[in-house]
């Protein structure tokens, strides 16, 4: 059971955009959501979409973290 | 009623930015349409990977006579893409055909949620208001935007990621704070 800092480490880092990109080429998922139990993982949700929300209102053209990424990838191809 | 399929010609004819645009409205519908798949997936790689399809698929997509045609085709995929990853975990989940019938329908009938364009301005004055470090972690992550992991950003900033991680969750819960005692919940921003 994780608790305490290392959980609050762990919800962080699954809120955040960054997802690794798997060897076929589609989004795989953070090895620090895999490590919460199920309550982490609804609250990395609940963290990831107001951070979503506040980064989309600070951005000019309302895009949000997940959506600069995508596009970037989108760019890329 | 905001209808994102005003976007839908620039995106068939391959405009990266009308995708953006029509992505950066759509997010917050989609997101909250995999709620149910919180505990089960990796619901910001099922996103991601659902927008990377809509964007491939939007140029074979043909309007059916009602509103948000390509946000309701993504929300159906987003569904299946995180059924088929639930299934893959051997995971069971609540949400079932009915709920996301529901949802198509009112996509149908009243759109997604419209910005608050007053917003920005208040997240900005909160924003500046962090103390150092905090403000330094926010501000890093924000500029990252998704394309490196912490652990590259945290040494961008010469910081432990764990420390990094910290300060970020400081400035997120002093930013929520500060909005709240100017009257804006940060869980009720609209998208």
């Amino acid at each position: 059971m994780i608790g305490g800092r290392e959980r609050e480490v762990l919800v962080e880092q699954a809120a955040g955009a960054w997802r690794p990109v798997r060897v076929d080429g589609s989004v795989g998922a953070l090895p620090a959501w895999a490590d919460l139990d199920d309550a982490g993982r609804a609250e990395a949700f609940e963290v990831a979409r107001a951070s979503r929300r506040l980064e989309a209102a600070l951005d000019g053209r309302g895009w949000s973290s997940t959506v600069k990424v995508v596009m970037g990838r989108i760019a890329g191809r | 009623m905001l209808d994102l399929d005003r976007h839908l010609p620039a995106i068939a004819a391959a405009d990266q930015d009308a995708f953006g645009d029509w992505a950066g409205a759509a997010e917050g519908e989609l997101r909250e349409s995999l709620r149910g798949f919180a505990a089960a997936v990796d619901v910001e790689s099922v996103l991601q990977e659902t927008l990377l399809r809509a964007w491939q698929l939007a140029p074979r997509l043909r309007p059916d006579g009602k509103p948000n045609v390509l946000l309701r085709f993504a929300v159906r995929a987003a569904c299946n893409l995180a059924l088929d990853e639930a299934r893959r975990r051997r995971r069971v989940v609540a949400e079932g055909d009915e709920a996301l019938q529901r949802r198509l329908d009112a996509l149908a009938e009243r759109g997604p949620a419209s910005p608050d364009p007053l917003l920005r301005r208040l997240i900005e004055f909160c924003l500046a208001a962090l103390p150092g470090k905090p403000r330094q972690a926010l501000e890093a992550r924000l500029e990252a935007a998704g394309g490196e992991p912490d652990r590259a950003i945290a040494a961008r900033l010469g910081q432990k990621p764990n420390t990094f991680l910290q300060n970020f969750t400081r400035a997120r819960r002093l930013l929520a704070e500060c909005l709240k005692g100017r009257g804006v919940a940060l869980d009720e921003v609209s998208p």
